[in-house]
């Protein structure tokens, strides 16, 4: 079964499988021997290509972080039902999401108005700092999912552009 | 340099901040034998600093901010600390109430002994605008500009002509918030309003000023010491050019800009302005270095600094020791040629943000962090394993500082030990810090604030190895139970033959 990580903005089948000693790695036509080793001091030793090193691991729902080499990564593990629901849902441009954490300090549209491309939809506040979202092309706004104060994590969905008529 | 006093005139210390630096101000405090409290709000509970201190008080906000800016409810914690006929000091750390002359005033008249400057002195220095007239008037050096309270309503006209590129900033701000350029006249009236509003918010004042923008220019300042006996010394330069948002990022003395005469000028004009003043207290005295070695007067703060640590790496001062010593009406009891400089430190603040995408702020749980260790390398952090980094407060995580005999040396123990800092689970700005250490333009020394937006590529995520991207994708493989599951459910007589097929 192949499974999907998304690591930075680029998303990688693989797939796992036993192997004498260890794991096999899956990961299009290469397949990569691999074994991870619980330290006792909360380390784990990451073999791959019968090489071993020390790597810090942090397993968070369906984040995985890694420090390796002396630097921190992020992987998010998408769950099978996730794509599929995300292979149907709404194109990506159609929704305004948070950049980051923060929240809404003035709102400049309304749901069923008119906008053109760089016109303010909102402003938000995020640490003190105000941040302007702006629309990404022309369009209609379908709705408006936040408050004037409301807070919000970053990718929360604040506004909808009604989907481009197709000429 | 006598740091136990034989009787303080206060027996506890009551800090009135969060985070790394009360902590580190708890840290002295018992060093000195004394006893630490602090005030938390509820976010803070499990805290370091909440768990170091002998005494922790609950405070309540309408915003977790609030709660740390609220000097009547801390008033009242704080005396329900006080005992017999001991007294209590106040230490404000920075940012919050640190400047706040009200509050200041509100501690001495509560009977408590406020760990700062005098309050008219907060007034004069701590208020940019009043600070800059006093500094000019002293004959030192200031940039031209227009101040909005002289006649708020050509304001405007004034800020126009002065001319472009324009700085605006909140007359009663800090740490950059509420500061834009504005290099287009077209856009200074709505530039100004929105400078307004920031201001407003983050200090309840929407007074503004503006001054010429100097282009890439350094930001240089200096450290002073002042006791209640009108000794007033200086403890040299920090630089403190790589910045983004006008938030600094990267601190470092010596700076790399000056010639030993530049350096005792700057230093000496710093000392002459505390003079000025009356200083008591530890302070810093900013100014904008152009690059052809002139500089002027950007503002005093009246508090101790974040990036205080690399001046303690050098001098070997603790400087809340002598914050401490100084409010107990001690003399500073050395000259300044007492004051002997040791090698070169460098001061990396570690920031809860992602500098590829515009250095926007992140949040998440500190699911695991492994500080870094070993000779010259200091770490002064306010958040634990177990913590969670939330978007309530400032985003710095902790600051890493090394000390070694240059500052080759220094960047080179900087770089190792960020390399063994581990903090998973909330993403931070440690691979930007990294390569901004690896830069050559930094090696060289050849910084300034427009830096980074000067070279872009420090703040954007190279592509990884192939390799590496192998080594994660197999890390977390083998950390996730879906597909560990489903490869350990394969009998162990298949997985022998090694034959596998999707």
């Amino acid at each position: 079964m192949q499974h999907v990580f998304k690591l930075g903005e680029h998303e990688y089948q693989v797939a796992l499988s036993r192997a004498r000693q260890g794991y096999r790695l899956h990961l299009g036509e290469r397949s990569i021997p691999v074994n991870l080793h619980r330290e006792d001091d909360g380390s784990a030793r990451l073999t791959v290509n019968g090489v071993s090193e020390r790597v810090h691991l942090a397993v968070r729902g369906d984040e995985v972080f890694v420090h390796l080499d002396g630097a921190s990564h992020t992987l998010r593990y998408v769950h099978p039902l996730v794509r599929l629901a995300r292979q149907r849902h709404a194109a990506a441009e159609d929704e305004i999401r948070a950049p980051m954490p923060g929240s809404v300090v003035a709102l400049a549209v309304q749901a069923g108005q008119s906008v053109t491309q760089g016109q303010t939809l909102l402003v938000m506040e995020s640490m003190k700092m105000e941040t302007t979202i702006i629309a990404p092309r022309d369009g209609v706004v379908e709705a408006v999912q936040v408050e004037k104060g409301q807070t919000f994590d970053r990718d929360a969905l604040l506004l909808t552009l009604a989907p481009e008529k197709t000429a | 340099m006598n740091l136990k006093l034989s009787r303080w005139p206060f027996d506890t210390v009551l800090v009135a901040n969060r985070g790394e630096i009360a902590l580190r101000v708890l840290r002295t405090v018992k060093k000195l034998g004394l006893k630490g409290a602090v005030v938390y709000h509820a976010l803070d509970r499990h805290a370091p600093a909440v768990r170091l201190a002998d005494r922790a008080i609950e405070i309540t906000g309408a915003t977790p901010v609030a709660a740390y800016l609220d000097g009547a409810q801390i008033i009242a914690a704080v005396q329900s600390c006080v005992a017999g006929d001991r007294t209590v000091a106040i230490h404000p750390g920075y940012g919050f109430l640190s400047e706040n002359a009200a509050f200041a005033r509100a501690v001495e008249a509560a009977g408590l002994i406020f760990v700062g400057p005098r309050p008219e002195q907060i007034e004069r220095m701590g208020d940019k605008v009043r600070a800059r007239g006093f500094v000019h008037q002293a004959g030192f050096p200031v940039a031209p500009s227009a101040v909005e309270d002289d006649d708020p309503a050509t304001f405007v006209a004034r800020a126009r002509a002065v001319g472009a590129p324009l700085l605006i900033k909140p007359s009663a701000g800090g740490g950059g918030k509420g500061m834009r350029i504005v290099r287009d006249l077209a856009r200074l009236e709505s530039e100004i309003e929105r400078a307004r509003s920031e201001a407003s918010r983050s200090f309840g004042d929407g007074r503004l000023y503006v001054e010429r923008y100097v282009e890439n220019p350094r930001h240089i300042e200096v450290q002073v010491l002042g006791d209640a006996h009108g000794h007033v010394l200086h403890l040299y330069e920090r630089e403190c050019s790589v910045q983004r948002r006008f938030q600094k990022i990267v601190e470092e003395t010596p700076s790399p800009a000056l010639t030993p005469e530049l350096r005792e000028k700057i230093c000496e004009t710093a000392a002459g302005i505390a003079r000025a003043v009356g200083y008591r207290n530890a302070g810093t005295v900013e100014f904008i270095f152009g690059q052809g070695g002139e500089f002027y007067f950007l503002e005093m703060n009246t508090r101790l600094q974040v990036e205080h640590p690399v001046t303690e790496q050098i001098t070997g001062l603790d400087l809340v020791a002598e914050q401490l010593r100084i409010a107990a009406g001690e003399e500073l009891g050395y000259a300044q040629a007492d004051l002997v400089t040791r090698g070169h430190a460098i001061e990396l603040r570690l920031y809860a943000e992602d500098p590829a995408r515009g250095y926007a702020p992140t949040t998440g749980p500190i699911l695991r962090l492994i500080p870094p260790q070993g000779e010259g390398v200091r770490w002064d952090g306010g958040v634990a394993e177990g913590g969670e980094v939330t978007s309530a407060f400032d985003p710095m995580l902790a600051k890493l500082i090394v000390h070694a005999d240059d500052r080759a040396q220094a960047i080179v123990r900087a770089r190792r030990a960020l390399a063994e800092t581990v903090l998973l689970g909330c993403k931070t700005n440690a691979a930007f810090l990294g390569r901004l250490l690896r830069h050559p333009a930094f090696e060289r020394g050849e910084i300034h604030t427009g830096f980074l937006d000067a070279h872009p590529e420090i703040a954007a995520e190279p592509p990884l190895a192939e390799a590496t991207v192998h080594k994660l994708l197999a890390a977390a493989a083998l950390s996730t139970r879906p597909l560990r599951d489903v490869a350990d459910a394969v009998p162990d007589l298949y997985a022998a033959l090694g034959a596998w097929r999707n």
